[in-house]
């Protein structure tokens, strides 16, 4: 019987499966052999992704070192060795954002998830959860639309200007709302996107507490307040994956948050105050970084940071939440 | 000398670690009914399934020794399990007629995708032929092209029995196939095996020691992997010899 | 008593606060869609048909609406046989290295940052063409569909009882049969949910046509080599433009986007329990 090649290895039938035979190549399982290109196609896809923006942001490496992170100068120049190129502020920014995101989204996926597991009668639970997922899959750019027309006004005459007219005095609301575009119009935004992928989460976990659980709490006597305070700390690591991963989105819009921010490098702990994120960076940039000579590099360095950051906290939030459903399943 | 339907010799299975079961040796002749009873958990559905490879879909089975049948064991090299799926037909526990098929296409189905007829007459003839077989053709003549959630739960199985049968098997393997069946349509089922001992070698599977005696012509009893006894139905239920097999059929023990 | 009077107002200070909160949850939807509608609605009763076939220059945004779905077209056109074998993949090798690297992987792809994509396409599919094109923006759209129907698909699969598979492999099928002739169509229900809820997202994104359609609104499109425009980048060029006349246009443009995403998304909602975006 011939040996299969060290290539073909990998569609050899596994001992007790099905086999088909294939002239003299036997045992061959020809789904495998289907579908595998696909696979290899997504997993290279993938790889090259990375590659593309590793090998395009090197030359920004060379020049300025891992400094281009952590340097806040934006500076372009007719003259190449004028030029430099530093992503401070807008990691700042889109950290920051993200953040105001994160506080926004969370009491209100928890509250929600509450809600619609343990008070909403059968169909208000199914308006809610069409509700949320309406959200989650609402055309990003409406999001901008109403954010840059009506959600930013609102916030400057409403919010940012009686906050900055008494509290100016504390650091973050110290810098004055001039165009109401800042960090805070995008990090309320973004909070509003973010809000039904946490929920989605959350509500899942929620509903998944044994049933006994939420027994045992009530048959000690308790308050609901106090039962749902127990509940929430059992679902406590599927509220944390939850979170992550909801910063995971925020980090990575793009349109809508470059609508209402302002776009400006920008280094400043006021929420009032304009700013960049890495992404509305790209957005805005990248068409006219090809006059530069050492721009374009800096904004895949921008990419690559993005990338990296998304991947870290995909892997991380979605690692969390496989685990504690495993321990829950059990 | 006859022939044996199905012969095992020293059949072992186990899961993972765990041996399900330990070593069986059991001959069965053609054109009989033999009844496999036991306990639920005693390894009676997992040795079922070692009869067709089917055990293979399981990655966590393995199984030493060797299962002939009709003389050949279907675990040597060179065999293809597809090709033993395709002579013997399987009945499962839950009814289980492909609910996005019409009731004439559940029958038509292994047929059509193991190439076994030629034309749309040829299909159509062996399609109620084997709808006859299973004395289902009169209920679902006229609703051919109605889908199998309109059956009830008899109907249903003894549509998945003619499934099977259009195949043209040797052997029927039936998985407990009245456990989720009402009274009425466990008789119409039993009565149907009885008229297809004829032509085919039946293997059923079953907890429930009572409907062994009444339609079975053998029977083993399987008590934790083990063969306790086997031999002549009327045998089995008059004179046991084992302690055990005699607690069992007495229902002392479950 | 007076310490279960506090544990009671404690109570309905929560009911109360979970109330607001869940309102609040909501509000934003209801105010987009009424906003979408108020602002939307009258632009394009003014200018009636036009506005739905009409060139830019006359007030229209038809190039727009074509583009869009000629990318909807293109990119299910590449992405959903890739995303069927990936799906039908991860389904039945769950459990071997690559199974689990290529479930990893399609959960990180449908939460990756979009933009990305945009600028790797443009980088591998637009530079060497020497042009933006209809290709490049589906191609970008494809990446982002294929994980959407990937998952989907496995996870319809997946759903399958146990005894279905058992019973076509023991009728003497092939895998390969088993699949393709019995399995996928048994889930096809689930697989069709997929597909719809990928489309609605690919007809919504802007980020991955930054860089690689270029745009084109004065007139339709011709080819798929050549620049084409969509609603979505269309409305974010609109928005950014300083003249009232373009931001009215922006809100028409956004009705008719929101009822894109209507159509596709209430059909699949209602013939469906829960849908992951």
């Amino acid at each position: 019987m011939p040996l299969f090649p060290f290539f073909l290895r990998y569609f050899r039938r596994k001992k007790n499966e099905d086999t088909l035979h294939f002239k003299n190549i036997k045992r061959i399982d020809t789904l495998k052999v289907i579908t595998s290109p696909a696979i290899i196609f997504v997993l290279l896809l993938f790889v090259w992704m990375l590659t593309v923006y590793f090998y395009n942001a090197l030359p920004a490496f060379i020049r300025e070192g891992l400094e281009v992170y952590f340097r806040n100068t934006w500076q372009a120049a007719e003259e190449a060795s004028k030029e430099y190129y530093g992503l401070a502020a807008p990691i700042w920014g889109t950290i920051y954002t993200s953040i105001i995101a994160i506080l926004i989204a969370l009491p209100i996926s928890i509250a929600d998830s509450v809600f619609v597991v343990d008070y909403a009668p059968k169909k208000v639970k199914n308006f809610f959860i069409i509700i949320s997922d309406m959200m989650a899959g609402l055309p990003t750019i409406i999001y901008g639309i109403w954010g840059a027309f009506v959600l930013v006004p609102f916030l400057q005459k409403y919010v940012m200007m009686p906050l900055y007219k008494h509290l100016s005095f504390i650091p973050i609301f110290s810098s004055p709302p001039i165009t109401g575009y800042s960090y805070f119009s995008a990090g309320i935004l973004l909070g509003i996107m973010v809000t039904p992928f946490a929920s989605a989460i959350i509500r899942e976990a929620y509903q998944m507490v044994p049933f006994t659980y939420r027994e045992a709490t009530l048959s000690l006597g308790l308050t609901r307040y106090e039962a749902t305070k127990i509940l929430l700390g059992y679902i406590k690591p599927a509220i944390f994956s939850g979170a992550i991963l909801a910063f995971g989105r925020a980090v990575g819009e793009t349109v809508a948050v470059s609508l209402v921010i302002g776009n400006t490098f920008n280094l400043s702990i006021g929420l009032f105050a304009p700013g960049y994120t890495i992404s509305s960076l790209i957005a805005n940039q990248f068409g006219n970084a090809f006059i530069y000579k050492h721009m374009l590099p800096a904004l895949y360095a921008g990419g690559l940071a993005l990338f990296i950051i998304g991947l870290i906290v995909n892997v991380v939030g979605l690692y969390l939440l496989k685990r504690w459903q495993k321990n829950v399943e059990i | 000398m006859s022939k044996y339907a199905i012969e095992t010799k020293n059949l072992k299975i186990y899961y993972a670690d765990n041996e399900i079961i330990k070593g069986i040796n059991l001959k069965i002749p053609e054109n009989t009914i033999f009844a496999l009873m036991g306990p639920s958990g005693c390894g009676k559905s997992t040795l079922l399934r070692a009869f067709n490879r089917l055990l293979e879909l399981n990655k966590d089975a393995r199984i030493e020794g060797e299962v002939l049948i009709f003389g050949k064991n279907i675990y040597a090299d060179d065999v293809n399990p597809i090709s033993i799926r395709r002579e013997i037909g399987m009945v499962f526990q839950y009814p289980n007629p492909f609910p996005h098929l019409a009731i004439y296409d559940n029958v038509a189905i292994g047929l059509k995708l193991n190439h076994l007829v030629r034309n749309k007459e040829e299909m159509d003839k062996r399609v109620r032929w084997a709808l006859e077989k299973s004395s289902l053709w009169d209920e679902v003549k006229d609703r051919l092209r109605e889908y199998p959630a309109s059956l009830s739960g008899g109907q249903k199985q003894r549509l998945v029995i003619a499934r099977a049968l259009a195949l043209k098997p040797k052997i029927l393997l039936m998985d407990e196939p009245t456990a989720n069946i009402d009274p009425l349509g466990t008789k119409n089922i039993e009565k149907l095996l009885f008229e297809l001992k004829r032509d085919y070698t039946i293997i059923l599977v079953t907890h429930e020691p009572a409907q062994a005696a009444r339609i079975s012509d053998y029977v083993g009893f399987l008590y934790l992997g083990k063969l306790i006894e086997v031999g002549l139905t009327k045998d089995i239920f008059e004179k046991p010899k084992s302690e055990l097999t005699e607690k069992y059929v007495t229902g002392v023990l479950v | 008593m007076s310490r279960y009077k506090t544990r009671k107002g404690k109570e309905v200070v929560f009911l109360v606060a979970m109330a607001i909160l869940t309102f609040v949850g909501i509000l934003p939807l209801f105010h987009i869609i009424v906003t979408v509608f108020t602002e939307g609605l009258p632009v394009i009763a003014e200018r009636g048909f036009t506005f739905l076939t009409g060139t830019l220059s006359n007030g229209g945004i038809g190039p727009a609406i074509a583009g869009t779905f000629i990318l909807m077209f293109l990119s299910s056109l590449i992405g959903l046989p890739v995303a069927l074998l990936v799906g039908i993949y991860a389904y039945e090798y769950p459990n071997s290295l690559i199974g689990r690297w290529t479930k990893t992987l399609l959960q990180i792809m449908l939460e990756f940052p979009t933009i990305l994509v945009g600028v790797f396409v443009m980088n591998i599919v637009a530079i060497p063409m020497g042009t933006y094109s209809g290709f490049a923006g589906a191609f970008a759209l494809a990446v982002i569909l294929m994980p959407y129907v990937a998952v989907y698909t496995q996870e319809a699969m997946r759903q399958i009882p146990f005894t279905y598979r058992e019973a076509s492999f023991g009728l003497g099928l092939s895998r390969i049969k088993i699949i393709s002739r019995i399995l996928v169509p048994l889930s096809k229900r689930g697989i069709l949910t997929g597909v719809l809820i990928g489309m609605a997202k690919v007809a919504g994104e802007t980020a991955p046509l930054l860089f690689t359609v270029g745009g084109l609104y004065q007139s339709y499109p011709t080819s798929i080599t050549k620049p084409i425009g969509a609603i979505p980048l269309l409305i974010y060029t609109l928005i950014q433009s300083p003249s009232n006349a373009d931001h009215a246009m922006a809100w028409g443009a956004s009705l008719v986007l929101l009822l894109i995403f209507l159509l596709i998304f209430i059909p699949v909602r209602a013939s469906l329990k829960e849908v992951r975006l």
